[in-house]
């Protein structure tokens, strides 16, 4: 039986980013992978963030595109606004704003990589601090000896030995399994993302889409769906939780495809279908159940993705560099038991990872209703929004009855629009500005207000010297 | 446009069997037939089974065993470097 100071699950950026943390600290690490070599496995997660760049520089600076050929970094994102007819009736683009406080995160908002490449190469970060990483071994079990934890063995029976194992293992994580922490999510813990990649010459996505590197479809008939732009291609998915779909997934994502715009789109951009995926992403409103005796689990396995968009390298690097220096500092000690690595939480707690999950409720509440409720919200928020953005821009009326037209028209949405900024919309404002606003909160208070705000603006212009 | 999913998945052949159904579980509420992307399972005669070639067509999603509610479903994934091989993800 091999022996180590640290077992880890998984060669994802978490495992590999755990791995190279604690091969660096002096201990025997090894990490496996079950496919033939990292991110054959991966699907989405494929966006980096500008807090990668920040908060590991030294690493980041050396990914460049002989290493990794897909990827693209891009300034801009565009919403696109569908109408209830499947129309693409407006949309906007948005660049990084004023307020943005460093660089890269000034010059782009996400740097997107294929998985199949970016995984490896995180690796080699590890392999070379002298981590050993095993490919094309399935970990089925963890070792247990008087019922505590020891160890992993392989699908040939084949058993490694270490006081802590770390389950980098991804959404379905065997580690959370075999330890008790988990057996399945709730439905409404974990989602469903299939995707399309689609092939496109680098240089026509240069000419159409500029340095626009990120889209996201709003529309009643199918679920918020994502495009995602790459040196040579681009996917397309969507995704919401298990219990939402009413039929095939794919029905709702070639709605989508199926935009008359869309097509365009591809036909524009030279675009063929190339790969399908589907995967589950954890999507919660805060982390539980993330260690017990011998065991700490990290990005996904351990439910860190962002709450409110899903972002999964960067909190599974933050939580696995954090895990291996607690794993490190217990081995040491010779105490890995639960007590001893509830450090872990409080650690994870402290970064920017924890204060996103300051509000994940809230924001996790408000993808909920927004995105991932298409029929319920997006059929009027899409004409609201609309009739603001594209009501100005009109010469059928004199502009001022235009306005007025308009503010009527607004006020038909109300209903809707009132609780849904009630429900969701003041609660989060609440917890961002940690303010009491109990008072500005009361639905019944508003709901009085509302109607009479909008009943002092003038119905019609009063004649002049009248 | 139709988009044929033939030939959108590369995979590394010799998975085993790595789902399976508990009848004595199974419930037949047929949420496993609905969330299949690939459309893998189906009902016949008040029965609900996977097909034959999933081992050829499944994304490795584990969306079946998640939804599954009464825990019927069993999904260890493929041995150690076989299935799915996803290049562009």
């Amino acid at each position: 039986m091999k022996k180590y100071d640290l077992i880890i699950i998984g060669a994802g950026p978490g495992g590999s980013m755990a791995a190279k943390t604690a091969a660096e600290k002096g201990l025997k690490t090894i990490f496996f992978e079950r496919s033939r070599k990292p991110g054959e496995k991966n699907s989405s997660g494929c966006g980096l963030g500008p807090r990668m760049f920040r908060d590991f520089p030294e690493m980041m600076k050396e990914l460049t595109p002989d290493k990794c050929p897909s990827m693209r970094a891009g300034t801009a994102s565009r919403n696109y606004f569908v109408n209830n007819d499947d129309i693409v009736s407006g949309y906007i683009m948005a660049r990084p704003t004023e307020s943005v406080s460093y660089e890269p995160a000034k010059s782009w908002i996400t740097m997107n990589v294929y998985r199949s490449e970016f995984d490896p190469w995180i690796a080699k970060f590890a392999t070379d601090a002298g981590a050993e990483l095993k490919t094309s071994t399935l970990i089925v079990d963890l070792l247990k000896e008087d019922g505590k934890i020891c160890g992993v063995i392989d699908e040939k029976g084949e058993k490694y030995r270490a006081p802590i194992v770390i389950g980098a293992d991804g959404v379905i994580s065997t580690v959370a399994q075999k330890s008790g922490l988990r057996n399945k999510w709730a439905q409404n813990q974990v989602t469903l993302t299939l995707q399309y990649d689609f092939q496109a010459p680098s240089d026509k996505i240069d000419d159409i889409m500029g340095d626009e590197t990120l889209a996201v479809w709003w529309g009643s008939n199918f679920p918020a769906s994502y495009q995602v732009f790459f040196n040579d291609g681009f996917h397309q998915g969507l995704g919401n939780w298990m219990n939402w779909w009413d039929k095939n997934p794919l029905y709702y994502l070639n709605r989508v495809i199926n935009l008359k715009y869309y097509q365009r789109l591809l036909k524009i951009l030279d675009a063929k279908p190339r790969e399908l995926q589907s995967h589950l992403l954890p999507w919660l409103d805060y982390p539980f159940n993330t260690h017990t005796d011998g065991v700490i689990l990290i990005g996904d396995a351990g439910g860190f993705p962002c709450p409110l968009e899903a972002e999964g390298i960067y909190p599974a690097m933050v939580t696995g560099k954090i895990a291996a220096e607690v794993a490190s500092e217990a081995v040491t000690s010779g105490d890995v038991s639960k007590a001893t690595l509830k450090r872990f939480d409080e650690e994870w707690q402290n970064t920017s990872i924890g204060k996103e999950f300051e509000a994940g409720c809230e924001l996790w509440n408000i993808w909920k209703a927004l995105p991932f409720s298409p029929k319920e919200t997006m059929s009027w928020f899409v004409p609201m929004i609309m009739e603001i953005l594209g009501g100005i821009f009109d010469w059928s009326q004199p502009h001022a009855l235009r306005v007025r037209q308009i503010i009527s028209h607004i006020k038909s949405y109300m209903p809707k629009a009132t609780p849904f900024i009630m429900t969701y919309v003041f609660p989060l404002i609440a917890k961002v500005f940690e303010d009491d606003l109990d008072k500005l909160m009361d639905p019944k208070k508003i709901m009085k207000v509302l109607p009479k705000l909008l009943d002092m603006l003038p119905q019609k212009k009063k004649k002049r010297g009248g | 446009m139709k988009i044929e999913l033939e030939g959108l998945t590369n995979r590394v052949p010799g998975t085993g069997d790595f789902i399976t159904i508990d009848y004595a579980k199974c419930n037949n509420c047929e949420c496993c037939l609905i969330i299949c992307v690939m459309n893998l399972w189906r009902k016949k005669e008040g029965k609900i089974y996977i097909v034959d070639d999933y081992q050829s067509k499944c994304l490795e999603c584990a969306a079946c065993f998640q939804v599954c509610a009464a825990d019927a479903i069993n999904f260890n994934y493929p041995i150690g470097g076989t299935g799915i091989v996803i290049e562009k993800g």
